[in-house]
């Protein structure tokens, strides 16, 4: 009966020699019970990790306690074939390893089994649900359209590094820019061409921007940047390229060539910012004279604004 | 001459134990109190020429009491019963002036053991054993649960210890009656911090089943990783082996410990670590209509001078109750 369980079962002396070794062993492993019996375990596999599985076997001796270890740990102890070589989809058996005492009449503990489970099925599921939920992760934060971050990941964003500041005092600029008369491209040429304008603009963004900086769609037509290391006039001449590329780019729609502008606020952060919304709506406020005084502009915040937009 | 004893201890289970330990027919007048502070105040009042005394103990502990009857210059034999059996501690109080140690669960032979070494009282022969001596009070459910994890997480530190080697300090365990939101309350706290990390157990044998969950500070890693002389970078593999060698040792010597004194046996199922890709509430949330309350004990330890923090949590299914029950009244009648 025992030997036809359908899990692993061996047991091991002290110096590591097999004394017990069942057929779910043998027909795995290909090595009968007259293969391996009186020999060393790490002399006949040589591929078992020595010292890890000694660790683990000693604690037990001694302890007289029983150790588990999971798939996570170490994928396998024997590498065996998996159970369902034609239909399934790992290329081995995932085993979870239970070592447990075996005590002698006189209370020592001379003696281990060791039991191998094969979890082949529970670790591809589980490692296919890391794999799902790294990409729901990454849906979740991203804008569809554009591809930049979605606007609540970024203001996520936006409050980390504001604490970060507050730390750090390293110089971080926010840029905050829409597109000229955006309405209007969308009434004439159709909401279709409104799309593409928004995904030309967010393409030339994440080419003019470094790898650090943060960029999310914060809005319909409307755009955040966080510019790490950066001061407002550091600011000044990434807000500035990206607005020449952007005046420079055409959107084609039918026979229709579409040309359009951004205006852009930037502001850098102070001491004297109160909050992350603070900070936001100085960059707002430099955007919004950036309009008022033609488009097609970038526009540094300081603190005369304030009086001036109402 | 009648002797005055005094049992200090915050079990009543603990001082039932140790009332009937003392042989029957011995001319004794049996004090007893519930922490250190009523203890040292009982002494002061002659009530001890010997005292028996646990060492967890809320108020004040067993090494406080020591120390204060060092302070005090009280004299009185001290017998230390303690479930925390560290090698560690039997030296502690043996240097604080205590007589000797016991360990828990008492029995009556351990105490005419004692008796006879220190010529206490005279011991009867193997053949007339003394019957043992009624206590006769009330020894509620919870403290019967509480005084048996007391135990069993002694025997656990002190495995823990001889790991480690260090010496493991031991909370008083906490016994409740968790509802099924305030455990998924608990839950869901660790299952959305990014610094603890858990693996949970689960358990049965004899009528009783439940789940052992250990939870773990991420910041302990490092200190167990110098402890076990383990160098190279601490990185989520490595955080997963000592997890693991933890939990098998807390968990499995604590379940041994609980199964031992309740005279059963329990299969332990495999452990399965619960990280950031496991979601506890999913896992929790199937299981909603089978079970309203359970029976949780908590057991918080810490490893002296190391920022190693982790929690023991042993839940009991509903249904386990009356078989804990019926063994613990076993134990107390």
């Amino acid at each position: 009966m025992i030997q036809h369980l359908d899990v692993g079962l061996i047991v091991l002396d002290k110096e590591y020699k097999v004394n017990v070794w069942n057929s779910f062993m043998e027909n795995h492993s290909g090595y009968t019970p007259n293969d391996v019996i009186g020999k060393n375990l790490f002399e006949v596999f040589k591929n078992i990790p020595e010292s890890w599985f000694k660790r683990k076997s000693e604690s037990v001796f001694l302890l007289n306690n029983r150790a588990f270890t999971t798939w996570e740990q170490r994928p396998y102890l024997f590498k065996f074939k998996n159970y369902r070589p034609i239909t399934g989809s790992a290329a081995f058996m995932y085993q979870d390893i239970t070592l447990i005492p075996l005590t002698s009449v006189d209370g020592t503990v001379n003696h281990i089994g060791v039991i191998i489970y094969d979890v082949t099925d529970i670790a591809v599921n589980k490692l296919g649900l890391k794999v799902a939920n790294e990409e729901l992760g990454i849906l979740s934060r991203t804008d569809m359209l554009t591809k930049l971050y979605n606007r609540g990941y970024w203001e996520e964003r936006l409050l980390h590094e504001f604490s970060l500041h507050k730390r750090n005092k390293q110089a971080v600029s926010l840029v905050m820019f829409d597109i000229d008369h955006f309405k209007k491209v969308n009434d004439t040429y159709g909401h279709q061409a409104g799309d593409e304008v928004i995904r030309v603009t967010s393409k030339l963004l994440i080419d003019c921007k470094r790898e650090t900086d943060i960029a999310g769609r914060y809005g319909g037509e409307e755009f955040a940047v966080i510019l790490l290391d950066s001061t407002a006039q550091n600011a000044l001449l990434f807000t500035e390229r990206l607005r020449k590329r952007i005046e420079e780019s055409r959107v084609s729609v039918g026979s229709d060539s579409i040309k359009f502008t951004v205006s852009l606020g930037i502001s850098d952060l102070t001491e004297k910012t109160q909050d992350y919304e603070e900070w936001l709506k100085q960059s707002d406020m430099a955007l919004y004279r950036a309009k008022e005084s033609g488009r097609n502009q970038s526009v540094i915040y300081d603190v005369n604004l304030n009086g001036a937009i109402k | 001459m009648t002797t005055s004893v005094l049992i200090c201890d915050d079990s009543s289970l603990a001082r039932k134990q140790m009332a009937r330990s003392l042989p029957s027919d011995w001319d004794v007048d049996v004090s007893f109190a519930e922490n250190g502070l009523l203890g040292l105040k009982a002494l002061k009042e002659g009530k001890g020429e010997i005292l028996f005394l646990d060492l967890n103990m809320p108020e004040m502990d067993g090494y406080e009491v020591l120390n204060a009857i060092r302070e005090n210059e009280l004299s009185t034999l001290v017998v230390v019963v303690s479930g925390d059996i560290q090698p560690e501690a039997y030296q502690r109080v043996i240097s604080m002036g205590a007589l000797d140690f016991v360990k828990k669960p008492v029995d009556a032979r351990q105490i005419q053991d004692i008796f006879h070494k220190y010529g206490i009282y005279a011991k009867p022969t193997i053949d007339n054993p003394v019957k043992s001596r009624e206590a006769d009070f009330e020894v509620k459910y919870e403290d019967g649960y509480q005084e048996i994890a007391n135990v069993a997480m002694g025997r656990a530190a002190d495995l823990l210890a001889r790991l480690l080697n260090v010496f493991v300090i031991l909370p008083i365990p906490n016994v409740n009656m968790f509802e099924n939101s305030e455990l998924r309350m608990a839950l869901r706290d660790i299952a959305d911090n990014d610094s603890v990390s858990g693996v949970c157990q689960g358990f049965i044998g004899s009528g009783i089943a439940g789940e052992a969950l250990l939870i773990f500070n991420d910041s302990s890693f490092e200190d167990i990783a110098e402890l076990i002389k383990y160098d190279g970078k601490i990185d989520d593999s490595v955080q997963l082996e000592l997890l693991m060698d933890i939990s098998s040792i807390l968990i499995g010597a604590c379940l041994k410990g609980i199964a031992d004194q309740l005279d059963v046996n329990f299969s332990q199922g495999h452990p399965v670590v619960i990280d950031r890709h496991v979601k506890v509430n999913d896992l929790l949330n199937q299981n909603v209509s089978q079970w309203k309350q359970t029976l949780a004990i908590e057991i918080a330890y810490k490893i002296e001078n190391k920022r190693i923090n982790c929690e023991l949590l042993l839940l009991f299914t509903e249904d386990s109750i009356p078989s804990l029950n019926q063994r613990i009244s076993y134990i107390v009648d």
